[in-house]
Parts: structure tokens; C-alpha cells; sequence
């Protein structure tokens, strides 16, 4: 207790600014007095009795120090006073200073803005209740519409009647979600009812009624959805985002209530999502809607949803407290092969065999749907060792800076010895700079880290609007990276000045002046050479993904993007049946046409280079059964020269291919290739889906491999048919479940640069019909160049990264042979007073950091080779590292090395002899 | 100077207390005078070394202290002991006499008593 109690009141002393010192001053006056009335008392005169009296007092310095040191927290001033005189000295030499503290912010910064994009793509849970107790039924993104699954057997998607099966007969579940797997492909079209705004294409989720129970989730306002919306018949509901809410709407609360049109069907609006969240997965653009299933058929106008065989929606549910996971995945499966194998798809012989493989495998829920993180993983963590290449070279380069000024403090912190300063109060003084120098460092790579993750973000969601990520840095990263640099700070700032302070100050004042021997320490060259093996490394990576990158934009697409634009509709969303598009189609090409400047107009189920395929089997008549599957697409007469696709030969689609006239198709070179022997004519073959329905379309020409999806996907075999023409076999009346007559896009070509297209897009589509929308608008070229924003991003990293790493080792080496030509003063004056000339004097310097840098390389080489393996998936066509961009890197190094020697090699070569020889 | 005894920091204070349980409060000057009667001048202390000390025993709650005036009319600090204070005299009253009584047995010990 009593420690305790000292303590507390030398710490409001402290802090409250109570010296005492009045109170001792007034103390020992009257003490004195008192003495000295007692010293008159005993005969003395008035002087004597003063004198004594002061005497008997004692040292009056010692005393007053004695009690203020009883008095307050003298170590925190000591502290406060180290810290003062550390701020004066590092402002002595500013050169120093910001280098270092640059060396750390660009070290922590770039760390922690990799770090802290890992941390919210990779381990952020959703935020919804007990993320833990989340399962997620099925592992990898297959997605979105379709019979599907991986070729080992693992099933991840499911048809609405799997999730209800499920959803009944697992009791395991507390509650079993189900949400729709491919929302971010088929946007709404939203218009608040009434409002004089034009309607928006946003994301629009169709998620089970119990899909914000499952999450633990309550409204912000109004309610969230119930299973009682989420029944066929019931009037539509939806809940709306709080992003969408706050920033479209300003928080009206009226909005809960309101009935909006969604695809051109009133909805009302029953509540608002609670802030933050942002649906079952992380995607640049999250839902802004969420929709009951049921409401699907009604608004989006898809067969699927009740179709027994078509997968679409992922399943999340809460485990019950106690269960087993792996008791849970086998009742799953063996449900589901009880639930699959009744349906049509599989009751039959062959069908049994398949379900056999079927498995679907547990994984974790807490995170949600995984598909943006393993698109992400493998080149974040490949950042995130570049990065940590990074960090190491600065905490190289600080350490370097520290040596090199701790011994230029040698002489100074002799001086300070031999006047009587302890050496723990030396040390103590230089472990303070060093604090102080990493806190600088780290407050700056704070801000770096911020402007950092900003900066990342948007080179890895160009476009995006509200991407879920935080920008601010996780506290356990700063931790890290702060205390990495600390630890540096502490190590390579305070062993010199231990080392310094150690030696007998006379000792230490007389030696040194003159020795040859000196110049930079092992330590520092070790360090130097280091960096220089660590930035070839990430400067051979650079050269690298910059290969790549060129490689990948250099692919031949086979396409035409000059003067293209690329307009995204979705009739359906407008509320046009599959009876209707003929006249919409029609009415699209005379309206277009009528724009000045257009010469073709385009219409498609999907362009070139988007990220969409409808993949189909096709059967060639008369050949044996080959389980091809090609690319479908329907496209009008000026489609293939709207995005520059040439006809090689036959013919392409025609104005007179009209839904009455003969069922014709025109296919890829790849179709002919992969399914027609070499040298047989492809034109006035008959193909289908099947054996049965072969005859469905005649191929009337061929077309060159223009590159649909991305720049990479090979060998795809396509066929391309007019927009209403059907499958010859199909009955009439699918027509009305056939989403493939739905186009998804218009191309324009126009003769010269049309800025003002996207409004004149609108424009005309609202002049034939106003819930007519654009889905999205894109130049082909911004289309284009959007499918490499990956490998641009991870080119342009690894590059900054590469850079960074010179630049840090550039200074390094310059910081060491400059210090080491700084010791040899004296030595060189000497050498020129014998007669060394000039160049020679240079040569010598040069040679030895020559020497470092390649005693880098050689370290760097191997290094290299060895680190491509891990990086080779990221890679587009490179197996191993390229000699022009080994040569490139060791260059750049080189370069470098030269410029960081040339500087102090220069000055040493001015030195005059005299004034050499009288330095020191 | 070399035939007076140094006084221990912890004695000095167990001095200190044991002049205001017997004195009543008292300021500074008389507590320096009472210890340098009692062991009759053979303590030399630097009598401004006493005032860390007091405070020492202020802030730890043993003593306390406020202005009030002197016999003859000066402004002056007086100490008091408080109610912890005086516990923490009794107990190390008792050590220190435990500790004397030792020693004075020890050292009155003649060799066949060993």
C-alpha cells in the first residue's frame, strides 16, 4: 500500500506541476531563523549564529534536489529532457533524418496497406452475429446458372428444390439459408415509384425469407425479410442496403413503405439492412436489394428458380450448438443423393453413376461466399512478400544509417565520457533518438499505410463505388510493422554507442584519427549486399509480371475495338416477353441507325472480352458422339462487323435470317478444327445440342477466333446464330421459358469518336421504351483494357514494390561509401601527397562498390530463378526467368550502384592532400 | 565529523516517528533538535536532510502537515503522526527492539556460553 500511495502522489504531483519547492524554500527559512535564535541564545553574534545555523543545514542543492526527486517523477523528466536534446540533434542533421524516416514509412507503409487489404479481404469475418457457428454448404464459386460441378465430384450450388429438401430434413441447422449464386451478373433495373428519376441498374440479390434470421441480422428500420414474403403469391418485398439508403435516399425514413419498381414490378420496400453489411460475400459492388426467391420468377422472369435440374443459389445456414461437422456433411450428402437422385437428371443408370461422385464438402460460413478472396489470394500473398522484401531492405537501410552515424558520433560521445557522463545515460540518450526517429518513422508510414490501402483499392476495384473495405490500417499490422522497425531502431542505434561508450575516453580521444584500416564495417557491407540481392529479386519480379502483362496485351483478340461502344441492356427487365424482342430488335437497328455517325449497330447476347459465356453441347450430324461443349450466341446481321470479327468463309448472319427462314449458324475456326477432319468443308453441315436434334442448325460460314471472355481463354469452340431463330427440335412453346432470346447487348460502330454516346444511348433507348435502361456503358476499348486491370495491378505493384527496393538500396550503398570515404580522408590525402592520380583514386572506390553490388547479384541471381516457381501461376506464358529481364534487372542494379559510388567516388578524387592531411 | 555515527535512512525515520508519538505535532527545526538531544549530539545530520524525509513520510501517509504558528510567533510546518503512521511505529518499534534485544544477547555471549 504505502509504495503505492507514494507513487500516486508523486504522480499527481507530477502531472499537477507541484514542485514544492515554494514550500521547502519558506521550510528552511524558518528552520534557519529557528537555528539561529537558538545559536544567539547560546552567545553567538548575530553573524556567527547565521553562518552556523546555515551550516547545520547542510548542502541546500543537494537537499532541494533530494526532495524534488521525493517530490515528483524525475525519470520521466530525465525522459522528457533526452527527448528535447534528441529532437535538437536529429534537426541537426536533416539529411539524416528524413532519410531514415522515409526508409521507415515506405517500409511500415507499404506493409501495412498489403497487410490490412489481407486482413479485410482474406480474414474479416461478415458482420453478422456468432460468425463462427456459420457453415456454408459447399467450397468453391462455381456459379451461376446450370448443371454443374467440379470435375472431382464437389458440389457447391444447388437447385431450389435441393435447398428445400435440405432446408426440411436437416434439423441440425438452427436455420439454413439460401442465397442466389450469380446476382452480381444479372443486375435489376430499380425506380422508385412515382420519383421523376430515371431508372438505375443496380444489384439486386434473391436471397430464402429466412435469409436475416440465419445472419442474426435485424432491420435498421422497418423490418427484414420473413419467410412469409418468400412464398409464391405473396406481394413483392424488399429490403434495402443502408449504403443505398443513407447516400440515394438521405436516411428518409419514408422509404420504408414505398413501393419501388424493380425491372418495371412494384415492390414495396419493407425495411432497411442494418449498417455495414454488405450480403453474403465481398464484391466491389454489393446488393443494394435483397428479394425474396419466390419474387423471382415474378420480377426477373426465369424459369430456373422452379426448374428441378437448374443449380443457382449457394447455401449458408447456423449449426445448432453441439453438432458434429462431420456427422453434419455426411447427412447433407446423403440427403442430397436421396433429394438428386429422384430427378430426372439422374434417375437413370448412367445418371446413378455420376450422382455417385457427387459430394458436397462443409466449409467455414463465417467469412461468406469466398468468391472475390480466391480470385485475390495467391497474388496477395505474393505481395505480401514483396512487401516484406521491402521492409527488410529498410530496416537494412536504417540499420546501415545508424552504424554509420553512431560512429560518426564516436568522437562526440567521447567527449561526453571523459566530462563524466555515465554510460548507461548515454545509451540511454541514444536509445531515446532511436525511439523517437522509429516513432516519426511510424507515424509517417501511418499515413503512408492509408494513402496506401486508398491508393491499392482503387487500382484493384477501378470503377467501383463502394467497395465494403475499410482503408484504415488493422492495429495488429501496425503493431508489427512499428515494432519490427523499433526493434531495429534500438539494435543497430544503440550497439555502436554501447560499443563507443565502452572504451577509455583518453584511449578513445587520441586513436582513430589516422588509421588506414578504417572505412565501413563488415556489418555494413553485409547489409549493403544484402539489399542489393533482396531489390534484384523484386526488380527481376517486376521485369516479370511486366513481360507478362505486355505479353497479355499483345494477344492477337482478333476483334476491332477503334470507335466501338458497348451498350449492356436487359429487355427483360423491361418487362418484354420473349414473344416481343423480335420488334424491340428491330426498332434498336432503325433507331441506332438513325444516330449520325453510326455505321453499324450490333445486337448480342454478350460481346467480346466480357466476362459472361452460355456454354451448350453440340452434336455435328452424322459424326460420332464427341461431348463437345461450345460457346452460344445469338447475334443480328451487323454484329461480327460491329466488333471487327472477320468472316474467313461462307457467309455470316444476314437480315433474311429471319425467324421463318432456314435455321442457319456460322461457328469459330475452333469449332472446325476441334470437330471437322482437316481439310473437310464445315458449309451445309447440320448440327444440335445431340444426336437427336443434329439437324437444328446448318452452318453457313465460318468466323476467325475472336477472344470472348478473357485474352487467356483458348481453343473455345463457338457458334453464332440470328436472334430469333431457335433450335429446329425445340417446342414452340419453350419459347416462352427461353432466356437465351433475351439480348444482352448493343455494339456500335461509329465512323469517328462519339463522346456524347452514352447519353445518346440512353436517350434512344428511353424513346422506344422509357423502362428501357443502360445496364452499363463501356467503350470496347475501356472493356478491353478492363479484362488486364488484374495483371496491370500486379505489374504496376510489383514495379512500385521493385522500385522502392532500388531506390532504398541505392541509398544504402551511397550512404555506406560515402561514410567510407568520409574515414579514409586522411589515407586518400596521403596516397595523392605519394603520387596517385586522380582516376586512380576514383577507380578505387568505384571498384569497391562495384564489388558490393556484385557480390549482391550473385546472391540475387539465384534467388531469383529459385522465387520464379512461386510466382509462375500468376504469370501468363512464362516458365522461367527471361534473359532480357535478368539482363534488364542486373543493369538497373548496376546503374544504381554505379550513381550511389559515383557521388562520394567524385569527392574523394577532389581531395586535396593538404588539406587532407590537416583534417582531424 | 568522523566520531559522530551515520544515521540509517530507515532509523532516521523510525526517529521521526517516534519524536511526534512522544512530542505531538511539531515542525521541522524542533523534530531535528528533539533527535540531536536524544542521542545526545551523537547523530550528525545535515538537519535539511530531514525535510525529503518528512516528505517522503507525508506521501506515504504516515505523517501529515500544515502551517500553523511557532512559540514565538513564526509561521512554521507543523508534522503530526496520523493513525497509519502510528501503526507503523509500533511494528517497527517492535522489530527494532527484537533486533537489539538479538544483538545485545549475542554480543554479551562469553565464549563458553557458545
Amino acid at each position: 500500500m504505502k509504495p503505492l500511495r507514494r507513487m500516486w502522489m508523486r504522480m499527481t504531483n507530477f502531472f499537477t506541476g507541484r514542485s514544492g519547492e515554494q514550500r521547502l524554500r519558506e521550510e528552511m527559512q524558518e528552520h534557519v531563523a529557528m537555528q539561529t535564535e537558538e545559536n544567539l541564545r547560546a552567545g553567538m553574534n548575530p553573524a556567527e549564529a547565521r553562518r552556523q545555523a546555515l551550516i547545520r543545514w547542510g548542502a541546500a542543492d543537494a537537499v532541494r534536489e533530494q526532495y524534488h526527486a521525493e517530490k515528483g517523477l524525475p525519470w520521466i523528466e530525465t525522459i522528457w529532457q533526452d527527448m528535447r536534446f534528441a529532437v535538437r540533434m536529429l534537426r541537426k542533421s536533416p539529411v539524416f533524418t528524413t532519410v531514415a524516416v522515409l526508409t521507415l514509412a515506405l517500409g511500415i507503409g507499404a506493409n501495412a496497406a498489403i497487410f490490412t487489404l489481407i486482413n479485410a479481404l482474406m480474414l474479416k469475418s461478415l458482420p453478422v452475429a456468432d460468425p463462427k457457428t456459420l457453415v456454408r454448404l459447399g467450397n468453391d464459386n462455381n456459379c451461376c446458372v446450370g448443371i454443374g460441378w467440379q470435375d472431382n465430384g464437389e458440389y457447391s450450388f444447388f437447385s431450389t428444390d435441393s435447398y428445400e429438401y435440405l432446408r426440411k430434413n436437416v434439423p441440425e441447422f438452427e436455420e439454413l439459408a439460401a442465397m442466389q449464386a450469380g446476382f452480381a451478373y444479372r443486375p435489376v433495373i430499380v425506380r422508385m415509384d412515382g420519383g421523376s428519376d430515371t431508372p438505375r441498374s443496380v444489384m439486386g440479390e434473391f436471397v430464402s425469407g429466412n435469409y436475416f434470421r440465419m445472419f442474426g441480422l435485424n432491420a435498421a428500420v422497418g423490418r427484414v425479410l420473413e419467410n412469409r414474403d418468400d412464398v409464391a403469391g405473396a406481394p413483392f418485398t424488399a429490403v434495402m442496403s443502408y449504403e443505398t439508403w443513407k447516400t440515394r435516399f438521405n436516411s428518409d425514413a419514408s422509404v420504408v413503405g414505398s413501393t419501388f419498381r424493380v425491372n418495371t414490378k412494384p415492390v414495396t420496400v419493407v425495411g432497411i439492412a442494418p449498417a455495414g453489411f454488405y450480403g453474403d460475400r465481398l464484391l466491389p459492388s454489393p446488393p443494394e436489394y435483397y428479394l425474396p426467391i419466390e419474387s423471382m420468377p415474378g420480377i426477373a422472369n426465369v424459369a430456373y428458380v422452379h426448374n428441378t435440374m437448374q443449380q443457382w443459389l449457394y447455401m449458408v445456414g447456423r449449426v445448432k450448438p453441439g453438432v458434429s461437422n462431420g456427422m453434419l456433411q455426411q447427412k447433407v450428402n446423403t440427403l442430397l443423393h436421396q433429394q438428386l437422385a429422384a430427378t430426372s437428371y439422374f434417375n437413370s443408370p448412367e445418371g446413378l453413376q455420376k450422382l455417385k461422385k457427387i459430394h458436397v464438402v462443409l466449409s467455414p460460413g463465417g467469412g461468406g461466399i469466398q468468391s472475390l478472396q480466391q480470385g485475390y489470394d495467391k497474388q496477395l500473398r505474393m505481395l505480401m512478400a514483396a512487401s516484406g522484401i521491402v521492409l527488410l531492405i529498410a530496416c537494412a537501410n536504417l540499420a546501415n544509417l545508424l552504424l554509420v552515424r553512431g560512429m560518426a558520433r564516436k568522437a562526440e560521445i567521447n567527449v561526453r565520457t571523459a566530462l563524466g557522463a555515465r554510460r548507461g545515460r548515454i545509451v540511454r540518450q541514444l536509445l531515446t533518438e532511436s525511439v523517437l526517429l522509429a516513432g516519426a518513422g511510424g507515424v509517417a508510414g501511418l499515413a503512408m499505410a492509408y494513402a496506401g490501402t486508398r491508393m491499392l483499392l482503387a487500382m484493384a476495384f477501378p470503377g467501383a463505388s463502394d467497395v465494403p473495405i475499410n482503408a484504415s490500417p488493422s492495429v495488429s499490422v501496425l503493431g508489427f510493422a512499428f515494432g519490427l522497425s523499433l526493434l531495429t531502431g534500438i539494435l543497430f542505434g544503440v550497439a555502436p554507442a554501447w560499443l563507443a561508450s565502452k572504451a577509455e575516453p583518453a584511449d578513445a580521444l587520441r586513436g582513430g584519427v589516422r588509421s588506414v584500416a578504417g572505412g565501413a564495417t563488415l556489418l555494413q557491407r553485409v547489409l549493403v549486399v544484402v539489399q542489393a540481392g533482396l531489390s534484384l529479386v523484386l526488380l527481376v519480379c517486376a521485369g516479370l509480371f511486366a513481360e507478362s502483362l505486355s505479353k497479355l496485351e499483345h494477344i492477337d483478340l482478333k476483334l476491332d475495338p477503334v470507335n466501338r461502344y458497348i451498350v449492356h441492356i436487359n429487355p427483360q427487365t423491361a418487362g418484354y416477353s420473349q414473344r416481343q424482342v423480335g420488334e424491340l430488335y428491330r426498332a434498336i437497328e432503325e433507331r441506332f441507325h438513325a444516330l449520325p455517325g453510326v455505321e453499324k449497330v450490333g445486337i448480342t447476347s454478350y460481346t467480346p472480352m466480357e466476362d459472361n459465356n452460355n456454354g451448350w453441347g453440340v452434336q455435328v450430324q452424322g459424326k460420332p458422339e464427341h461431348n463437345a461443349i461450345a460457346s452460344y450466341i445469338k447475334v443480328n446481321a451487323d454484329y461480327f462487323d460491329s466488333v471487327g470479327t472477320r468472316v474467313v468463309s461462307g457467309r455470316g448472319i444476314r437480315t433474311q435470317d429471319t425467324v421463318d427462314a432456314p435455321h442457319v449458324a456460322v461457328v469459330n475456326k475452333e469449332f472446325v478444327r476441334q470437330l471437322f477432319k482437316p481439310g473437310e468443308n464445315p458449309i451445309g453441315q447440320h448440327f444440335g445440342g445431340d444426336v437427336k436434334s443434329s439437324g437444328d442448325w446448318e452452318i453457313v460460314g465460318v468466323v476467325e477466333d475472336t477472344a470472348y471472355q478473357s485474352a487467356t481463354w483458348k481453343d473455345h469452340m463457338m457458334y453464332f446464330v440470328p436472334p430469333l431463330q431457335r433450335p429446329l427440335s425445340a417446342a414452340p412453346d419453350s419459347i416462352d421459358k427461353d432466356e437465351n432470346m433475351y439480348a444482352g447487348a448493343v455494339v456500335l460502330k461509329t465512323n469517328r469518336p462519339v463522346p456524347e454516346m452514352e447519353e445518346l444511348a440512353r436517350k434512344t433507348l428511353a424513346g422506344i421504351n422509357p423502362n428501357l435502361s443502360v445496364v452499363r456503358f463501356q467503350t470496347f476499348t475501356a472493356q478491353i483494357a478492363g479484362q488486364f486491370n488484374q495483371a496491370r495491378l500486379l505489374s504496376r505493384l510489383t514495379t512500385l514494390f521493385g522500385g522502392l527496393a532500388l531506390l532504398l538500396a541505392t541509398l544504402g550503398l551511397y550512404g555506406v561509401t560515402a561514410y567510407g570515404v568520409a574515414r579514409r580522408t586522411s589515407e586518400i590525402g596521403i596516397r595523392m601527397a605519394l603520387g596517385a592520380a586522380r582516376i586512380k583514386v576514383t577507380a578505387m572506390v568505384m571498384r569497391g562498390v562495384l564489388a558490393q553490388a556484385l557480390v549482391g547479384l550473385a546472391l540475387g541471381v539465384p534467388t531469383a530463378m529459385f522465387c520464379v516457381k512461386y510466382v509462375r501461376s500468376q504469370l501468363y506464358e512464362i516458365k522461367a526467368v527471361d534473359g532480357w529481364v535478368l539482363a534488364g534487372a542486373i543493369l538497373v542494379l548496376l546503374v544504381a550502384a554505379a550513381v550511389a559510388g559515383w557521388i562520394p567516388a567524385r569527392r574523394a578524387a577532389s581531395i586535396s592532400p593538404v588539406q587532407a592531411l590537416r583534417v582531424e | 565529523m568522523s566520531e559522530k555515527t551515520d544515521v540509517k535512512q530507515g532509523t532516521l525515520a523510525l526517529m521521526v516517528l517516534k519524536t511526534l508519538d512522544v512530542l505531538g505535532p511539531l515542525h521541522g527545526w524542533g523534530i531535528a533538535r528533539r533527535i540531536e538531544q536524544i542521542s545526545g549530539d551523537l547523530l550528525s545530520v545535515n538537519q535539511g536532510t530531514l525535510y525529503p524525509l518528512l516528505l517522503k513520510l507525508e506521501q506515504e501517509g504516515s505523517i501529515e502537515s500544515d502551517w500553523g504558528a511557532s512559540e514565538n510567533n513564526r509561521r512554521a510546518r507543523y508534522y503530526k503522526l496520523t493513525r497509519s503512521g502510528r501503526r507503523q511505529l509500533q511494528s517497527e518499534v517492535q522489530d527494532w527492539q527484537q533486533t537489539t534485544e538479538i544483538m545485545a544477547r549475542f554480543l554479551a555471549a562469553k565464549a563458553e556460553e557458545l
